[in-house]
């Protein structure tokens, strides 16, 4: 009797340990996003008071407006906008295309194009930043290039720039052959024996039956793209019309000098993230399936 | 799928009842034979062929070209052979230095993530609330990196910072967390973890829930406390997914440096102290414009890269057969 008693406290006990585990980590996310939503509305004065002022006692909320009329908000977000939904159309369609092909046709060289998506995905996006920089820059006959890539300057400053290189991941096409591979054959080989052509049963029949997956890569896509930072900036750091909104707020660092300029960076940050937030809360559970897919069953 | 192909021993098929209804079969149109079974999918594949040439195929022969010349990307580029590769693994003093940082980093912020993502995975995993405990420690992976590191920026700022003037008020002294040439590393890593948390504990998570509830019950039966359920059967059962996070994290741990390089305007300061080696190659590309040498940077690490995953595959996979 006693152990049992003595098992019902200790597991009491551990389930108020995990609780407060799980609420202190839960302040360390959060506190420091708060302090930067919350920064935007501190005065230059509270920003530096000793002892710190956490929450402004008269918030400046002009700041979420100032920084519409002070910085170029509307045109990175504009741009963010629109690189996101070319790269994740692009990507929804360059990914179910191939994965179909890998997962529903039987070809010669179907397993090795197989293995070398998967293998293609062990390489580092680093390899690649110089040579796509100046594959772009001498794509022959665009931008005032000749044939030989010669002339003009290629793709760079162009949204061409930034979006081509993210058309096809290697990711997206491994997952949608995941999704693919558990349609029934039946179900296609009968719109064969109807007359129907591969594109019609792919477009009508298989694309409609993968919806949650397209969901899935859609989400991932879409957050990882409004993310992207270190691409973007190396190919519009000389085009600030082209910039997205977190590297045309990084780019413009040395604006934001004094405290209240702070202020505003903090705002335009806080903005930043928004879009994401809303969508991740909307769409989450697509999200995990995403990032699970590619771990090991256990 | 041609109705006449021999088979395996060369013999001819019988024909099949679709021929026999039309012997003549209708002449094919170029959209029919573009929808056909056999050309079909190589139209589907057709984008990611293009494009894995040109993006991914072209670009590594290309790079390990640009490796051999010294080229500034303004005038021609000179060939020098492997010089490149000989300066950066013989004489280049920072490259090590900046190795030295990247293993720092990779192995710092496995050290301290991976556990802490296990530990509040097992406490999340059997919880009430669990999608505002995971909207909460998503946030973080689902920010932009420009808005995590000024976040942190203005929290670790050294005289203005919250952290510091909270230390401040308490009597306690104010650590340069990012301009200590000794701290700023690990201030970095712990951002990183802090960054990453959330999707490790994912990972975690799903794979705990792979987890047959009846192996607790038995044990249970048998008398085991909780402290036996995490160790011996949550731990040795949750071995593949560990083994999982821990070469992706370290894989993309090695080739990581855009926090580093929004933290620090670029320059991976102070005295070097935050310059990985993939922030090192990209300052030598895109600010020294020496992309010969920059590229053989590239090169070396991601060798150094391939060899150490590798190593952990063949480890791991030897430490997985003992483990079942």
């Amino acid at each position: 009797m006693a152990i049992v008693q003595d098992r019902k406290f200790l597991s009491k006990a551990g389930t108020v340990l995990k609780y407060v585990l799980l609420i202190v980590g839960a302040f360390i996310m959060i506190a420091p996003f708060a302090d930067m939503f919350l920064g935007a509305l501190r005065t230059p004065a509270e920003r530096i008071a000793q002892p710190p002022v956490y929450f402004p006692r008269d918030p400046q909320w002009g700041n979420y407006l100032r920084v519409f009329t002070e910085l170029p908000m509307l045109r990175w977000l504009g741009n963010s906008l629109f690189v996101t939904a070319m790269v994740t159309a692009l990507q929804l369609l360059t990914s179910a295309m191939a994965g179909y092909a890998l997962a529903k046709f039987q070809f010669k060289g179907r397993d090795i194009l197989f293995r070398s998506v998967l293998g293609a995905q062990m390489f580092p996006f680093f390899l690649f930043l110089i040579p796509i920089f100046f594959i772009l820059r001498y794509f022959p006959l665009f931008g005032g290039n000749d044939i030989f890539g010669q002339g003009g300057s290629g793709f760079l400053n162009t949204y061409t720039a930034i979006i081509l290189p993210f058309a096809v991941t290697w990711y997206g096409i491994f997952l949608m052959r995941q999704f693919f591979i558990g349609l029934p054959d039946e179900l296609l080989d009968a719109a064969r024996l109807d007359g129907a052509g591969e594109f019609r049963i792919f477009f009508v029949i298989a694309l409609p039956l993968v919806l949650p997956g397209l969901a899935t890569l859609g989400i991932f896509v879409f957050v990882y793209q409004w993310n992207e930072v270190i691409w973007t900036m190396t190919v519009t750091r000389t085009a600030p019309d082209l910039q997205t909104i977190p590297v045309g707020i990084y780019l413009l660092r040395g604006a934001f000098i004094d405290q209240s300029t702070r202020s505003l960076q903090q705002a335009a940050l806080g903005i930043s993230i928004l879009p994401v937030i809303v969508t991740f809360l909307l769409l989450q559970r697509y999200y995990v399936r995403g990032l699970t897919a590619g771990a090991v069953k256990g | 799928m041609s109705d006449t192909s021999p088979d395996a021993t060369g013999r001819q098929l019988p024909a099949t009842p679709h021929e026999l209804i039309y012997p003549e079969p209708p002449r094919k149109t170029l959209g029919a034979l573009l929808g056909s079974q056999k050309i079909a999918p190589w139209l589907f594949l057709s984008p990611m062929l293009a494009f894995g040439a040109i993006f991914f195929i072209l670009p590594l022969i290309y790079a390990f070209y640009i490796s051999l010349t010294r080229w500034d990307s303004l005038s021609p580029p000179r060939w020098v052979g492997l010089d490149h590769y000989k300066y950066v693994l013989t004489m280049d003093p920072v490259f090590w230095k900046t190795l030295w940082n990247t293993m720092y980093f990779a192995a710092g912020s496995i050290g301290i993530g991976v556990p802490l993502a296990m530990v509040l995975a097992h406490a999340f995993t059997r919880s009430r609330g669990q999608t505002l405990w995971r909207s909460i420690y998503w946030l973080p992976m689902i920010t932009n990196v420009v808005a995590v590191a000024y976040i942190w920026k203005f929290v670790l700022d050294d005289r203005y910072g919250l952290l510091n003037r909270a230390l401040g008020v308490l009597g306690l002294g104010a650590p340069g967390w990012l301009t200590s040439p000794t701290l700023a590393l690990t201030s970095v890593v712990l951002i990183f973890v802090w960054m990453q948390l959330g999707h490790n504990m994912l990972l975690f998570s799903a794979g705990l829930a792979n987890i047959d509830e009846s192996c607790y019950e038995a044990a249970r039966l048998d008398g085991a406390n909780e402290r036996q359920l995490f160790t011996e059967i949550t731990i040795p059962l949750l071995m593949p997914t560990t083994l999982f996070v821990l070469i992706t994290n370290f894989i993309s741990g090695l080739s990581y440096f855009t926090l580093m390089l929004v933290l620090t305007d670029g320059n991976g300061g102070p005295l070097r102290s935050t310059t990985v080696t993939g922030l090192y190659m990209y300052q030598m590309a895109f600010s020294d414009l020496r992309m010969g040498r920059a590229s053989a940077v590239a090169y070396v690490l991601f060798a150094v890269i391939l060899v150490i995953t590798l190593i952990q595959l063949r480890v791991f996979r030897r430490g997985g057969v003992e483990a079942h």
